[in-house]
Parts: C-alpha cells; structure tokens; sequence
C-alpha cells in the first residue's frame, strides 16, 4: 500500500491548514464557501456539485495543490469561459479567503445592486397607474423609432438601454404575435411518423400488421420533419441607430424564438450580436424568456452603445471567434445597420464575401429606407448594398410586415 | 486504514491504477500523453463513475483519448458519431423489420395474433446501437465515446441525459436493459452549439488545450521515431510558435496536433533533415486545411516564425 498520498502524514503545506480538515468538518464548510464565491463571481455550481468536489477530493487527496485544484476544476466548472475565473478564484481563496472576498467586492457590481431597493420595471408602475384617456391604439404605421413613440422624455435623455415603456411592451409584444416572421425551413434529416414520404415506417407498419394476424394493412411511412433554417443575427448599436436598436432587438427576441411550421412550433437556432465599434454576443441575454430581462442584460453586456461603427472589425472577431455559429451553408444572417460605416471599406468588404461564402443568404435590414429617394451612397453602406443579397426597410409596422414576405420571396430564389 | 481515504479501487478499475500518476503512466506506453490537469479528470471520471465532457478545438486529441484510455482499461471501445439529424435507432437499437416480416409470414395462420406479436419481439431481431452494446458489453465493461455529440440535436440531449444518469434504457417490446457494467463515457464537443445545462451537470468536464512544447516533442519523438531529433525538435517548436501570437492572427484555425504528426511524418518521408522557409511553404496543405490559411504562410511569415521558435528553444 503507497502512503506518500496519506494526507495526515508528513508535514502539510501551509495552504491545506486554509482548505481545513475534513475530519474536524472545516474542510466541507470551507468547501461550500468557495462555492458560494464562485456562483457570485458567475459560475454557475450548485449543492450536488459541491458534494460531488467532496468525494472527489476524497479520491485525490489533499496532499498536492495543484492535483486538488484540477479536481475542483473538474467537477465545479463546465463552461471554457469559467477557467480563468476559477483559476483565478481558486488561488486566491486558498491563499486567504478573506482577500477573495473583498476582490469579489470589487469584482461583481451585481451584489451591490441586490442589495438595493427592488426597482420596478415601467411597464409594472404603468400597469398600476391609474389609467389615463385616450390612450393612443397603435396602428400599423407605427413608427419603430423609440425617440418617436417614447413619451418619457427623461428616458430619452438616458439614451441608454433601458427597459421598455408600457407603451412599447405592448406594441412589441402585439408585433411579435401579428407579425409572423415565417422564418423558412427546410426539411431536416429527423424523421417522424407520417403518412407521405419515401421510407416505410417499419415499426409502426408491424405493430398494425401484428395486431391483424400479420397482414400489413397499411403502410405507416416516415417523413422528414420541417427545421427552421438556423438565423444570425447582427444589430448595430453605433450612435446613429440608438433610436432603433432597443426596438428592433426587442421585437426580433419576441419574434424569431420559434417558427410554426407544419402544424409545429420549432425553436429557432439563432446567435445574436450587438455591433458598433466592437462585437458583443448576446446569446446569453436572448435566452431569457422575458423581453424586459433581454434588454437589461443586452445593456449590461454592450459597452460600445451610441458609439462609432466599424463592421469591418466587428467582423473580423466574429470570423475568429465566433465562426462555430456558421454552420454548413445553411444560416441566415440580418444585419440590422444604417450602413453608416467609419472603417475601410475594403476590409468590410473582404469581410461580406466571407459572411456570403459561409451563409445561405445575407439580409441587409436598413431602417434609413424610410426617406424619399434614400441611396446608399455612403462608403459602408454601398459596400453593403453591393454585397448583401437584399436591402430590406424595417422602420415600420407595416414595413415589417412587408419583410415576412420578402424574406420568404428571397429564399425560394 | 480507513482513514486514509478510498484507497481501494472501486470495480471496474483495473489494479495499479489508483493514482493519478500511474494512470499518466498508463497513458503514455499508450503514445498518449496527459497533462496532470487531463489525468485528474480522467482518475476522477473513473473513480466517481461519472461521464467526461472534453471539449476543445479540433485536432487536440479528444478522440484519441478515448482509443488511449480504452486500451489501458483493457476495455472495448464503442463509439457513436453524432451527426444532425441523429436518431435513437441509430444510436440505441432498431428491430430487424425484414426478418420479422419473414417470420411473420412464415408463422402465419399457425399461431393467434397475440403470441405471434412476441414471436417476432424477441431479443434475435434487435438491432443492437452502440448505447445499448455499451451496455450489454459483457466484463470488464467498454469505453463509450460519443463523438461530436454538439452535432446533434437537442431533444438527443435530452434522452442522453436519462441514459447517462441511470445507464438503463427500456425497450418496450421487451423490458429493461440495465448495465451489466456501467460504461466508461467520454463525450466529445467542438463547440459548435452550447450543450444543454443538465447534461453538463452530469458530467465531469475538461478543456483540452492544445499541448505545450515538451509534450507535442515527446508525441512526435513517439509516433514518428523514424524523424531525426532535431528536426523533431524544430516541428514542436515551429507549430507552437503558428499557435500563439504575433502569427496565430493570420491563421483561421491554427494546426492540431494531427497536423504537427502528419506534418512531421510528411517531413520524413521527404529526407528533410532541417526546416527551411521553401520546404515548409511546399508541405503547407498539410498543416492548413483552408485556402487562405495556406496562403498567408508565406516565406517572410514563416522565416520569423522558425526565428522565433530557434530563440524559443534556446
């Protein structure tokens, strides 16, 4: 038997006295609270994890740092972004966890911020609100541009993403449900049950035949099952589209989370972006359910809003970091942009014909459509208009309305 | 002795395996070589019994591995490549339609229907996937790779995340199939989609890096022994130097490992004894895969890189 493991022979390292003993119960309290550490630094772990860091270190004792902090690494993280903070978390907690817990002061605003009093989102204090007369019904040339629609002036002056107004929430939320984005699909390579298609269902076939002594009455048949195209989506956030951006990002997560097709509702593959003078993915805040809570955390993630715009750049880190998201030929992109580019235009167009070469259709969503005899003579959008498959005008309800349609035309081109 | 921790292997860990060392060990007569960080995730997998999530870029090693880790186990490996549209009859187990539509007729009118419907549902006309052979493996257990599995789609997830919590499937027809021996599983992600929370949770999980300098020598000196050590030398040092910056930027995806061994043994098979600019820009379709990534790696790049790596090895 090897006992150079045996962690309570042989002198301990200083940083083990830190970590505790597990046999006077200091080890499992200090191993809960490194926990906690982590989920407040945005890791998430939870119970069952920290009880499975337990036995793990059980099975690779305590005798080696650097053994222990890869076991921890093993069972607490599981996301590649959450190395360096563990990493980082992790030697600094077992050096002092005092210092770990004022770093994390520092670190995370959200603690501070609970601690607060609740804020109530607008649309809440206008539901409680006494109802006021003549309250404007939105009509179908509702103009998309918050600076028109918002009758809160000092959240215009914020300039800022902020939570929508009763007001919006509605209008997004009735366009979400109007305005069906049929948002194409192809038919995938899962099959269901069916009565067309080429292939036999051959299960279903026997068990009707078994049940009638083995005749085959009917030939059950396996179809191929309807798949929304996966959807990229870039949304500028440059100074000159702050008007649109809350709104359009608002009704795209109302409106593109699922597509109905053949009788089904399908989640829809999307990744998200915010693009001004750099890339911010958004993925995180378009999984939440709640529009609201979407553009809360899209503010909190974007740190270039009302910016310059360089799409050039933006897609350059794309194509290095990001270029998983492009799979197969088969995504849509809609870049949501003014065109009113301020880096070079080659760079930006090189940058197009990659996003051309790796995408099944690349939509350009222009709001400025929406003035007279508009013609994208700036430098970026000329690129834009020459390399995009379509130029499409989003400022309006019914403008939106017209882009069901038109997406719908351009893919059976 | 007891409290000295678990020092006793749990089943299915086989003797002379019980520290993370001897596992690195067993490992490397395999031509596979771990970092410490990788061997503690795999001991742990093993002795926790939980599956093992490795993600990583492409050409690091993630399948290899498994090959590695089934060879030491002294167990089978079976392995199930996701691919979109994965379905659980090519993942788990499919009846053989045409042999019971055979038997069916062949038995007809001499038997009611109710006994000729457990006639053709018998263990003879299962289709076995490899989930379910993972399962049914007889001892000492298989290693279960589950390649790609961000390939496949989501409602897969699902139903892999009750396989790998319970390692039991019901068939209908017949009942349930338990694991005789839970199977050591691996599953491989490159990313292309976020896997689902749940099944991350079940999982242990490790980031391959790609290796450092030592480690990718001592992979080349092994699976290419026929290459001169300094060429050997200069390989490990000159696609290290393709991985990190100021070069790294002018590549869309840098080269794997994979690359660096067929790279070295592309090297061999030309009599190359030292790396110059004009070999390297010749070989270059085997370390890049992509047009542009070929033809950024021009002769200027690449004398500064076999500079910087000459300086970085001494």
């Amino acid at each position: 038997m090897t006992s150079t493991s045996d962690p309570a022979s042989g002198p301990r390292p200083h940083w083990v006295s830190q970590l505790g003993d597990a046999r006077r119960g200091k080890f499992s309290g200090n191993l809960s609270a490194f926990g906690r550490a982590l989920r407040r630094a945005g890791v998430p772990v939870d119970a069952s994890r920290i009880a499975l860091a337990q036995e793990a270190l059980q099975c690779v004792g305590v005798a080696h740092k650097q053994d222990v902090g890869a076991a921890l690494e093993a069972v607490l993280v599981s996301r590649e972004q959450d190395r360096i903070v563990f990493r980082e978390m992790f030697d600094a907690f077992f050096r002092d966890p005092e210092l770990a817990h004022q770093l994390l002061a520092r670190m995370v605003p959200r603690a501070a911020r609970e601690a607060g009093p609740p804020r109530t989102r607008p649309r809440v204090r206008a539901a409680l609100a006494p109802p006021t007369a003549g309250q404007p019904r939105a009509e179908s040339d509702v103009e998309l541009d918050a600076a028109m629609t918002a009758s809160d002036l000092a959240r215009l002056k914020e300039a800022d993403f902020n939570r929508l107004t009763a007001n919006e929430y509605a209008l997004v939320q009735r366009l979400a449900q109007d305005v069906a984005l049929p948002l194409p699909t192809v038919d995938g390579r899962r099959t269901c049950a069916g009565w067309r298609g080429p292939r036999v269902h051959w299960g279903r076939t026997l068990r009707a035949a078994a049940r009638h002594g083995g005749d085959v009455m009917i030939l059950h048949r396996l179809q191929r099952r309807p798949q929304p195209l996966p959807l990229l989506v870039l949304v500028d956030v440059s100074g000159s589209m702050e008007r649109y951006a809350r709104t359009l990002l608002a009704f795209l997560h109302a409106s593109t989370r699922h597509v109905r097709a053949g009788g089904q509702t399908l989640p829809v593959n999307r990744e998200v972006f915010a693009f001004g003078t750099e890339l911010t993915y958004l993925g995180a805040a378009f999984r939440l359910a709640d529009t609201d809570a979407m553009l809360l955390a899209a503010g909190d993630l974007i740190h270039d809003f009302a910016g310059g715009t360089r799409l050039g750049d933006c897609l350059v880190s794309l194509r290095r970091q990001y270029s998983r998201c492009l799979v197969g030929r088969r995504t849509i992109v809609l870049i949501v942009s003014d065109g009113l580019d301020t880096g070079e235009p080659e760079d930006l167009a090189r940058e197009l014909s990659w996003l051309k070469r790796r995408s099944r259709r690349v939509l350009w969503l222009n709001p400025l459509l929406r003035f007279d005899g508009y013609e994208p003579s700036a430098r970026g959008a000329a690129v834009l208009h020459r390399m995009a498959d379509a130029m499409l005008a989003v400022h309006n309800v019914s403008r939106l309305q017209e882009l069901a349609g038109a997406i719908a035309a351009l893919m059976k081109r | 002795m007891a409290s000295a921790g678990a020092s006793a292997a749990p089943a299915g860990l086989p003797p002379g395996l019980d520290s993370i060392d001897a596992l690195m060990t067993a490992l490397e007569a395999r031509a596979y070589f771990a970092d410490r960080r990788l061997a503690t995730a795999v001991f742990l997998a093993l002795r926790l019994g939980r599956p093992l999530l490795l993600e990583g870029e492409p050409g690091v090693g993630k399948t290899e591995l498994a090959k590695a880790l089934a060879g030491v186990l002294g167990r089978d490996l079976l392995r199930l490549q996701c691919f979109d549209g994965l379905e659980q009859r090519e993942a788990l187990y499919e009846w053989n339609y045409a042999a019971q539509l055979l038997h069916l007729r062949a038995a007809d009118g001499r038997m009611p229907a109710g006994d000729l419907e457990q006639e053709v549902y018998q263990p003879r006309f299962l289709v076995r996937r490899p989930l379910l052979q993972a399962l049914q493996a007889p001892a000492p257990g298989a290693v279960l790779l589950i390649d790609e599995v961000d390939r496949a789609d989501e409602p897969f997830e699902a139903f892999l995340l009750e396989y790998l919590g319970e390692y039991q499937v019901s068939i209908p027809e017949l009942g349930t199939v338990r694991a005789t021996v839970a199977p050591v599983t691996l599953l491989t992600s490159n990313r292309t989609r976020e896997l689902n929370d749940a099944v991350k949770r079940r999982c242990l999980y490790h980031w391959l890096d790609y290796p450092d300098r030592e480690r990718e020598l001592a992979i080349v000196r092994a699976l290419v022994p026929q290459a001169p050590e300094a060429l050997a030398r200069q390989v490990a040092a000159f696609v290290q130097q393709l991985r990190t910056a100021p070069y790294d930027a002018h590549f869309q995806r840098a080269p794997g490992i994979a690359e660096t061994v067929e790279w070295a043994r592309a090297l061999v098979a030309l009599d190359t004894l030292v790396l110059d600019p004009e070999i390297v820009v010749d070989t270059a379709g085997i370390l890049f895969k992509q047009r542009d990534d070929v033809a950024a790696l021009d002769p200027a790049l690449v004398s500064g890189a076999l500079r910087s790596a000459e300086q970085a090895v001494a």
